[in-house]
């Protein structure tokens, strides 16, 4: 696998990198083999569609460029819609060649994201 | 003379391409590559001598049989125990459930003090959290130094709370009085590669605290030095086959004979056994009294090849080829690490250290770095290595490792050093 140049210029420059102020809904998510950590928060529209999101963390490109890629992507979607994305619409924003020992690293963020909807 | 040349040429995977460029395989802490000839036992096994042990009185039982009796031979009279010590496992992490179920949840109480240690492995180390859960025994955690080394003298303890356990940390001299039941640590930690003074732990124990056991945890000791455990003063050891070029699925614990005989044993079910009746049952002697169902039959003599593949090569031979290594790479990292390239963790001296070579690129993630690497057909851990509190302690999230045994030459650490410069560049930094 190599690192496509978004993914570069994602981890180097995150996106929606940061935090909100209240009223939010939070969720902190890890990877126990890795270290990485990433804390999304957000707020949703009254028909529960994500209206604003960020999020903070740290650890390896793949997660991070994950996260920004996804905090720009998932603006606008409801509950369904990010099940219907799916882990594998997060490989394919990745650029499609993540192998299976960084999946977790690739989904770390969407879980957390997912997991807003369940506060 | 140790001709790794002539070594390499009798691992079939070595001749692998990972994408056309030459495997350089630098990860055998996790598990070691395997030679032909134990490739072969296991199929000569299932091809000619495939039957079930101690169940049957036709001849290919009884093959089997004495097949997997000459593997127990061969594990005892390779680390100096008594043959029917050994008992076969799966994996390390098997044998110490097997003392943390078997013999201490029978025999710990309320307040006694299990002590391990910050190196451990998390399978010599979550049995013991849930152990000192459940029989409200307290868990004491040998602190580091900076260099990975363990601290044996010292005064002053540390007192963690915010989960579900009390944890006392400090120096082992510090964690040690009479209500200490068990003392369980690595001879070889397999995140920093150091080599622990388990012979001077024995002698602050039996000062301290006489009537504490000594669990070993061998898993990366006994593939790579010579291991006697009537000088380790150990009273258990587990140690996993696939570490030390056996099949996965072999695994052991040895334990002394008293010991073991006056414990219950683990599994229940055939081959541990005495008599069964209806209203009762009584258990075979040692070691079948721990070995509950078919045993990995093919598992267990392919790793009793491997040890006479690796006494073939002599123990101490492997040790001084290793330290060679480390010692070098070591030596070439150091250079890196004063230009601000990298940082290496662990010990800096070989005489204590295994063959692991520890560190970050600095600015990566270790993932990163090893996904880098990957692309060279160079083949390292990262990550925390099931045993996140020691990278924790070293204020990093995560770790790469390149580890390295009888097939590892000086070649491929030099490079490992040429690609790891790569890898900032990808990330143009
Ligand atoms: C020091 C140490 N202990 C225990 C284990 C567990 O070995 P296994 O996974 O074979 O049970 C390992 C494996 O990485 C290890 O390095």
């Amino acid at each position: 696998m190599d690192y496509k140049e978004e993914i570069i210029d994602h981890y180097k420059h995150p996106r929606n990198f940061g935090d909100l102020e209240e009223p939010k809904i939070s969720v902190r998510e890890n990877n126990s083999s890795c270290g990485d950590m990433v804390e999304v928060c957000g707020r949703l529209t009254r028909d529960g569609r994500i209206h604003v999101l960020r999020w903070r963390g740290v650890g390896c490109a793949i997660s991070t460029a994950a996260a920004s890629m996804l905090s720009e992507k998932v603006v606008g979607m409801n509950r369904e819609d990010l099940t219907g994305f799916g882990e594998k619409g997060v490989v394919e924003l990745l650029g499609g060649e993540i192998n299976s020992g960084r999946m977790r690293c690739a989904t770390l963020a969407y879980r957390a994201i997912i997991k807003l909807f369940e506060q | 003379m140790f001709d790794v040349n002539k070594i390499r040429a009798d691992f079939p995977i070595l001749e692998r391409k990972i994408g056309g460029a030459p495997l350089v395989y630098l990860d055998s802490a996790a598990t070691s590559q395997k030679p032909k000839r134990v490739l072969d036992a296991i199929a000569d096994f299932y091809t000619k001598h495939n039957a079930n042990i101690h169940r049957g009185v036709h001849t290919l039982s009884a093959e089997a049989t004495t097949m997997v009796d000459e593997a127990r031979e061969k594990v005892a009279k390779f680390i100096n125990a008594k043959t029917d010590e050994v008992i076969f496992v799966r994996n390390a992490t098997e044998g110490l459930n097997l003392v943390a179920y078997a013999w201490a949840r029978q025999s710990l109480k309320k307040n006694d003090v299990v002590v391990i240690s910050l190196l451990e492995h998390h399978s010599n180390m979550v049995p013991w959290q849930i152990i000192c859960e459940e029989v409200g025994a307290h868990l004491h955690v040998i602190e580091v130094d900076d260099e990975g080394r363990l601290l044996l003298t010292g005064t002053g303890t540390t007192q963690l709370t915010g989960g579900k356990l009390v944890v006392t940390t400090g120096s082992l001299e510090s964690l040690l009085d009479e209500r200490v039941k068990l003392v369980a640590v690595t001879a070889v930690s397999n995140v920093l590669g150091t080599i622990t003074p388990t012979e001077e732990i024995k002698k602050l124990i039996k000062k301290k605290s006489p009537s504490a056991k000594l669990l070993v945890d061998g898993a990366q000791m006994v593939p790579h030095m010579k291991t006697d455990v009537t000088k380790l003063g150990a009273d258990f050891m587990a140690f996993s086959g696939h570490k030390m070029l056996g099949p996965t699925g072999s695994g052991v614990l040895w334990g002394k004979r008293e010991i073991l005989e006056s414990m219950k044993p683990f599994l229940y079910g055939g081959d541990m056994i005495g008599e069964v009746r209806l209203t009762g049952t009584t258990w075979s002697g040692l070691p079948n009294k721990f070995e509950a169902g078919t045993p990995d039959i093919a598992g267990i003599i392919g790793l009793g090849t491997a040890i006479d593949y690796l006494t073939s090569l002599g123990m101490d031979n492997i040790r001084e080829h290793e330290k060679e290594l480390i010692g070098y790479a070591l030596g070439k990292m150091e250079k890196f690490e004063k230009k601000g390239l990298v940082e290496v963790f662990g010990p800096r001296n070989a005489d204590e250290r295994g063959g692991v070579l520890t560190f970050n690129v600095k600015g990566v993630h270790a993932h990163d770095a090893a996904q880098v690497l990957d692309k060279y057909g160079i083949a390292v851990r990262s990550g925390q290595h099931c045993g996140a509190p020691i990278v924790e302690r070293f204020k990093t999230l995560a770790m790469a490792r390149a580890s390295f045994y009888v097939y590892t030459t000086k070649g491929e650490i030099d490079f490992l050093i040429e690609k790891i410069k790569e890898v900032p560049k990808v990330f143009s930094l």
